[in-house]
């Protein structure tokens, strides 16, 4: 069966894709516009969902075999003996991802519906997703690296495309087209994306090279072997490999040292972000790294360290976690609604690379699945908010200036949003600045300013109270901002504590070194951030005061836009039971409504019957037959867990099952290391044998608190009504004199805020937009350390190969040998009749001396 | 020795011959080309004449007659067209009268 159906999981997207690319736009334009439309929509929605449903039908089949499966489709090429057919892997593993990119995919292909509602090139945005969903697939269902890097590229491609959907806007910031901006960061995330497939081509060589094959299977089992059979020279090949590994995944996971093209890739239409940028593509770098678990198990096991200093594993976790708290650190700092859950988007993913280099696989796939369902809900929601925001701008624009009584509000933040709208790292930060400028000029122009094109409708600074406006989207937005922010029921908290906790084990009672003290500490701190700029965008948004007037006529969005959202909520609310802590059989009866309850059940001394996964050491002789009677008995259980989420049905069907860890159950068999480290070849790190308390504590209580300081400190003062908002900083108006007298004025805690810790937290996210990401990176590193060559080089080609070898001596050189040679043919041919006598003259007396003479 | 044989006749009507080829070629002049045209024609003339009278045939000297007819048939046509061309051009020389070239 399974060999039967798997095609169709290509065969539905690209058949969408081919039909709304030929004849998308004839669809659309027949019938009105909102029928053509829906009607191209739904083609490309009803394909996503087919291939959602094939998803299903193969996780099904994988309840009881959980063998890889391959299905070859054919014969890719033949050069030699090096044969390469193009195969699908149906394991669980991809079956996992599958479940992801289709089910995710096909919430936001609805959503897509509603929200590109009117747009010209209806019929083209749904061509990219489809294809895009179909080249996600390739990846996620290749055999062999290859087969995947070309799904790599095709996601790639897709991302490019979408990021630069809309081209042609021709509003215009700061002078230049948004359009070309648009293109311009779809170009940058192309181009910073081939850096990081650079190291995946040479990965692959190298694999090739070293193993003689590309397949999955096959370089494992060659990599085992040869570790097994001691092979002297293959610590140091696995090392490179998984270091170009890991850079490959960089590139596509956006993170340090290529992650700067993610933020930039919120030009794109919403639905992209948040189906590409957020839950699908970048996530193939982590189930790269997963999927090559056994290559990094096998390094770590070699020992075999990098400049003497880390093993690559170990590189994997640190880049992971620096990353994590580097982009945590930067969303604080973010005005940009989107790009403050882009910047979130790096963290996580910095999160679950951290987990994958401390080899909790399993713990990075559930990270991915979860943060897959809240991030998506998140930039939906945020979606939902821009639409909502420019609907009341559109508004404002049919009704003249509103109400008087709000227009001191429009009239400030016309000002204050001049230099704030443009985009970039520069205008957000410096925006105090802006406001600082902004106040005398402020009240000589009555004009209609706030009504102006500089609106942008995702700065969260016109935003506030939008709760009043839109219940239903800031509903769901607030338990995605709950989700990603750990606290206890939500998806986001089980997923991440398992990673923390994780960490935390391997330092305290593990052997897993310093770099598990480091990746725990920055881990943690990664988390409080997420925790501070989730409450941050909160308050920004959804609470508060309006500080726009056209908050005041921001709605709701349409259906089609807000049921994706419920789904996915419902999902980021009960996404936790994938991989709930085991529980025994005999408690199974109890009921899962309490989340709690599996710790709680587990009482005091029995928590080593509660362990979170113990097949660190717990295996013995009976390792296999272990692994088969979980696999019996948990594959109920599992799927109905797992399928629950995946419709985002109630789960109370689940009540007749044992609770068990379901998703490492289910990835086990996937995960060759598992059984590597029964066989003792390799010793992946212990998962933790019991509920680390402290680390769950200790993470949502951190959470709380920096959601609670958050709320506390972020506008502080502007949610009274009483305030006017334009007085937006008072302080900054007569630097010292206002700010004493406000600060008398003020509880003491104010002045505090005011005087203290904002000033720091300026100089702080200065620190962090303008040094650390701005200066520093895009023009250090990007500017001098790899434009500037690449010019050079590029000049290089160009000037000195291009157009001078190649053009000057081969294409040119020809066309002047052609003309010099014609020049003195040319003189044969002159008209005149006495050099056609001449030569008939001169050919006689020749043809007569021959004779003659001859 | 000091009898004129066939040699130097052939000889003269190669000499003429030559020059009038070589008139024909070099230069531009219209009535000029003409005349070399005749020279040409002339030397031929010279070796029918020569010949009839080497091999003692008459049918040498009934051709020259003949070429004779034809040349002045020709100038008399070429020199009309010469100077119809001169009427409208102000100009005989050849290498103006490219009216035709393609």
């Amino acid at each position: 069966m399974i060999q039967a159906i798997a095609p169709f999981l290509l065969i539905f997207p690209i058949v969408g894709a081919l039909i709304n690319g030929f004849f998308g736009r004839r669809i659309q334009n027949t019938g009105g516009p909102n029928k053509g439309e829906l009607v191209s929509g739904w083609i490309g929605t009803l394909m996503s969902f087919a291939a959602f449903g094939v998803a299903i039908a193969l996780f099904l089949a994988l309840r009881n075999d959980y063998g890889p499966h391959i299905v070859t489709l054919f014969d890719w090429f033949n050069v030699g003996d090096f044969h390469v057919p193009w195969e699908m892997q149906i394991d669980r593993l991809s079956s996992v991802m599958l479940l992801v990119v289709t089910g995710v995919g096909s919430l936001i292909h609805i959503y897509a519906i509603g929200y590109m509602h009117g747009d010209k090139n209806f019929a083209r945005f749904f061509t990219y997703l489809n294809l895009f969903m179909f080249f996600m697939l390739i990846l996620v269902t290749g055999s062999s690296y290859l087969v995947l890097f070309v799904g790599w590229e095709g996601v790639g491609l897709a991302s490019f495309l979408l990021i630069g959907f809309w081209f042609d806007k021709n509003r215009k910031i700061d002078g230049v087209y948004e359009g070309v901006l648009n293109s311009n960061a779809s170009r940058k995330a192309f181009v910073a994306n081939r850096f990081g497939d650079l190291f995946m081509i040479l990965a692959m060589s190298l694999m090739f090279w070293t193993f003689g094959s590309m397949q999955f299977e096959e370089v494992f089992a060659a990599a085992t072997h040869g570790f097994e059979a001691g092979d002297k020279s293959l610590p140091l090949i696995l090392t490179l490999i998984t270091l170009f590994l890991l850079l490959g995944a960089t590139g596509k996971s956006a993170q340090i040292p290529f992650f700067v093209w993610l933020p930039d890739a919120m030009a794109g239409p919403t639905p992209v972000s948040a189906l590409m940028h957020a839950a699908t593509m970048v996530t193939s770098g982590i189930y790269l790294l997963v999927r090559s678990n056994v290559l990094l198990e096998i390094v770590r096991e070699s020992g075999y360290e990098l400049f003497g200093l880390v093993t690559t594993p170990e590189l994997v976790a640190m880049t992971g976690a620096i990353t994590a708290l580097y982009a945590g650190l930067i969303a604080m700092t973010q005005f940009d609604i989107k790009k403050v859950l882009a910047y979130s988007t790096v963290s996580q993913l910095g999160f679950m690379i951290a987990a994958v280099g401390m080899g909790a696989y399993v713990a990075a796939m559930f990270h991915l699945v979860t943060h897959a369902f809240f991030k998506a809900l998140l930039f939906m929601g945020a979606g939902s908010v821009i639409h909502g925001m420019e609907h009341g701008h559109h508004h404002l624009h049919d009704h003249g200036h509103g109400h008087d009584d709000h227009h001191d509000h429009g009239e400030a933040d016309g000002h204050h949003v001049v230099a704030a709208a443009v985009h970039g790292h520069h205008d957000e930060s410096s925006h105090d600045s802006a406001v600082v400028t902004h106040t005398a000029a402020a009240h000589d122009d009555h004009a209609d300013h706030h009504v102006e094109d500089d609106f942008d409708p995702q700065d969260m600074r016109y935003m506030g109270n939008i709760k009043k406006y839109m219940p239903w989207t800031t509903t769901v937005y607030i338990i995605g901002a709950l989700a990603l922010s750990g606290i206890v029921p939500f998806a986001g908290f089980w997923s991440k504590d398992e990673i923390l906790a994780h960490a935390s084990f391997n330092f305290n009672g593990g052997d897993g070194g310093w770099i598990f003290r480091v990746v725990t500490w920055l881990l943690t701190a990664a988390a409080i951030c997420t925790a501070f700029y989730m409450g941050r965008q909160l308050k920004m948004v959804f609470f508060g005061h309006e500080r726009h007037e056209a908050t005041y006529h921001a709605s709701e969005s349409n259906r089609h836009m807000v049921a994706p959202l419920v789904v996915l909520a419902v999902l980021s609310l009960l996404g936790g039971i994938l991989n709930f802590p085991y529980f025994s059989e005999a408690d199974a009866t109890a009921s899962l409504g309490h989340y709690a309850e599996p710790y709680e059940s587990c009482g005091d001394g029995k928590i080593r019957e509660c362990f979170s996964g113990g097949h660190g050491d717990s295996h013995g002789d009976d390792a296999h037959g272990d692994a088969d009677t979980h696999a019996a008995d948990d594959s109920h259980s599992d799927d109905a867990h797992a399928e629950d989420a995946a419709h985002g049905d109630d789960h109370s069907e689940a009540h007749d099952y044992g609770i068990n860890l379901a998703l490492e159950h289910w990835l086990e068999p996937a995960l060759q290391s598992f059984e590597l480290t029964e066989e003792h070849i390799v010793h992946l790190p212990h998962t933790a044998q019991s509920v680390q308390w402290r680390v769950a504590i200790q993470s949502t209580i951190l959470a709380v608190l920096a959601l609670c300081a958050s709320f506390f400190f972020v506008y502080r003062g502007f949610n009274s009504e009483s305030r006017k908002a334009d007085d937006i900083d008072p302080l900054f108006t007569v630097p010292i004199l206002s700010s004493f007298l406000t600060g008398m004025q003020r509880l003491p805690l104010d002045t505090l805020y005011m005087g203290v810790l904002r000033p720091i937290f300026n100089a702080f996210s200065w620190f962090c937009g303008i040094i650390l990401d701005w200066d520093f990176y895009h023009d250090f590193v990007h500017e001098q350390l790899i434009r500037a060559p690449y010019l050079w080089f590029s000049g290089f080609v160009s000037k000195t190969l291009d157009r001078g070898l190649l053009d000057g001596g081969l294409v040119l050189g020809v066309g002047k040998l052609l003309r010099g040679f014609s020049g003195i043919y040319k003189n044969f041919q002159s008209g005149y009749v006495r050099n056609y006598a001449l030569g008939l003259f001169l050919g006689v007396v020749g043809l007569v001396l021959y004779f003659i003479l001859g | 020795m000091d009898e004129v044989t066939i040699g130097w006749y052939i000889a003269l009507a190669a000499i003429l011959f030559s020059m009038g080829a070589l008139g024909v070629l070099v230069r531009r002049n219209a009535l000029i080309i003409f005349m070399s045209i005749e020279l040409m024609l002339n030397a031929g003339n010279l070796l029918f004449v020569a010949f009839a009278r080497h091999l003692g045939d008459l049918d040498g000297q009934i051709w020259v007659f003949f070429t004779m007819t034809v040349a002045a048939a020709e100038v008399a046509v070429g020199l009309a067209l010469a100077v119809s061309i001169f009427r409208n051009r102000d100009s005989v020389n050849i290498d103006d009268m490219n009216m035709m070239k393609g």
